[in-house]
């Protein structure tokens, strides 16, 4: 009996399911709140640069990214701390604007949002990564899986397949972060990833 | 099962590695060139010349990251999601000694294919010479063609045992083990580069015995340039498990340290900028597995 749970347990280990979303269609279930988490991010982040990150599965726990033309300061705080609102103000970044964000982000599973720069013709492009922690069923040892979803500014081209590619002549499938990206629309795209950044 | 082997086999591999001597045996210690005579030389170059040796380098894209370089020499981007970090510490060393002969290195590797630095001969792989200019999506690096090349090429050059299965140059490979430097590498390559004295404390998978991490780090500060090997996903979280397998992924050149209370404030450089952290002093323990000293 035991010889055969430990078999049992080793298969499930070895050959295991991969983690499954519960959502199959996750963007059009909350396209309105992250599409506003995006554009409200965008206007913020160009006035001061930063990315926010949830580093805790309860959504508790901010890391902060402030980026300036000198320094990047990385600060961790816990979102009912005090200190939180006291350093977006040291550093002159919209207080509340964060603070509706980060709320945003909380309700939404959105565990991280960052931009990227990139390069077309050598004049620089920027997108925006949102990664979203979904409800999962996960088997033991199983990789966790979240959702990216990248906000191009201009339309992008795909192949038959719905694959992000290079540029509108290419046929090079471009990668980001290492991951195949697939349309959403002309200017999103999603991917699944074993890590939210 | 591909990954698994390798680490499997780079486990096996660190312990015949592990006695790696991480010094030596010559000592450098005053700056070589200044950056008013590399700049005076860099004005000095035709910089309409293309070179069929390097096909995807652009020569303009090249000439003026050559001169950001010594404009700004803490603006060296190892890239979005590759393996070149190791190779950005040691960039950030050789502007700080030897700004000229960075790039006269660089502009005589352009023109003829190789070229020597330190008594160290580079004479690239023609797979490397093709990707130089072609690494895309990596951040502003995409458009930084001296540094791809330069990271290219010290990739191609010194090996460890974390490259022992993946010695050849394929596309993509500056994500790879390819592009991996064990702690025992870096130390050699910074002793090389630089003819300085380097010693390090730790490992690649066993941490420094230091009681005092803080103290420690503190007292190195104050007569030599300190470098660490650290765990950055722990800093840097990329998933939300709690069960981690602890490696050192990241190299980082510390240029200030101090405490108050039971927060410690980092100040490091790394991608083309200075970072500053708050952490406690657990987590400084927890995230170093090498501190490398190297002579001023």
């Amino acid at each position: 009996m035991i010889r055969c749970l430990l078999l049992l347990i080793i298969s499930l280990a070895l050959f295991s399911c991969s983690t499954k979303i519960v959502s199959t269609n996750y963007y059009q279930e909350h396209r309105g709140t992250v599409d506003s988490i995006e554009s409200r991010y965008e206007k913020l982040n160009t006035i001061k640069p930063f990315s926010l990150a949830f580093t805790d599965k309860e959504f508790n726990i901010v890391s902060i990214e402030m980026t300036s033309d000198t320094l990047t300061r990385i600060y961790e705080f816990n979102f009912s701390e005090k200190r939180l609102a006291d350093t977006l103000l040291k550093y002159n970044y919209d207080t509340t604007g964060v603070f509706y964000l980060i709320r945003k982000m909380q309700l939404t599973k959105v565990t991280w949002v960052n931009s990227f720069d990139y390069y077309i013709n050598d004049q620089p492009r920027q997108l925006i990564i949102l990664s979203i922690k979904p409800k999962t069923i996960r088997y033991l040892f199983s990789p966790p899986k979240y959702i990216a979803l990248a906000y191009f500014r201009t339309s992008q081209s795909f192949d038959e397949k719905g694959r992000l590619l290079d540029g509108r002549r290419s046929k090079v499938i471009r990668k980001i972060k290492g991951q195949v990206f697939y349309r959403i629309t002309d200017r999103i795209c999603y991917t699944i990833m074993e890590k939210y950044r | 099962m591909r990954t698994q082997l390798k680490l499997i086999s780079i486990t096996f591999l660190f312990f015949i590695a592990a006695n790696q001597k991480g010094s030596a045996a010559d000592f450098f210690g005053e700056i070589i060139s200044t950056k008013e005579e590399a700049l005076a030389f860099v004005d000095k170059i035709d910089r309409a010349k293309q070179n069929l040796l390097w096909p995807n380098v652009k020569p303009s894209l090249f000439y003026d990251n050559l001169k950001l370089n010594l404009e700004k020499p803490g603006s060296f981007y190892p890239g979005r999601s590759t393996n070149f970090c190791s190779y950005g510490a040691l960039s950030y060393l050789v502007m700080e000694k030897d700004p000229l002969g960075y790039v006269k290195f660089m502009n005589e590797l352009y023109e003829k294919g190789e070229s020597s630095f330190n008594n160290n001969h580079f004479k690239p792989s023609k797979e490397v010479m093709k990707a130089a200019g072609t690494l895309k999506f990596k951040g502003v690096l995409d458009v930084r063609h001296a540094e791809q090349m330069w990271f290219l090429v010290l990739a191609d050059k010194f090996k460890g045992y974390l490259n022992l299965f993946h010695r050849k140059f394929r596309e993509g490979d500056e994500n790879t083990f390819w592009a991996a430097t064990n702690l025992g590498k870096f130390d050699r390559m910074v002793s090389k580069m630089l003819s300085t004295h380097v010693t390090a404390v730790g490992s690649d998978l066993i941490k420094p015995w230091v009681k005092d991490v803080y103290s420690y780090l503190e007292k190195r500060m104050n007569d030599k340039i300190v470098s660490l090997y650290i765990n950055n996903q722990i800093i840097h979280k990329k998933n939300h498990d709690k069960i981690k397998f602890s490696i050192p992924t990241h190299y980082i050149i510390l240029k200030n340290i101090r405490k108050v209370d039971d927060k410690i404030t980092l100040r490091y450089w790394d991608y083309g900028g200075d970072t500053e952290m708050q952490i406690s002093p657990g987590t400084l323990k927890k995230i170093i597995f090498g501190i490398i000293s190297i002579d001023k």
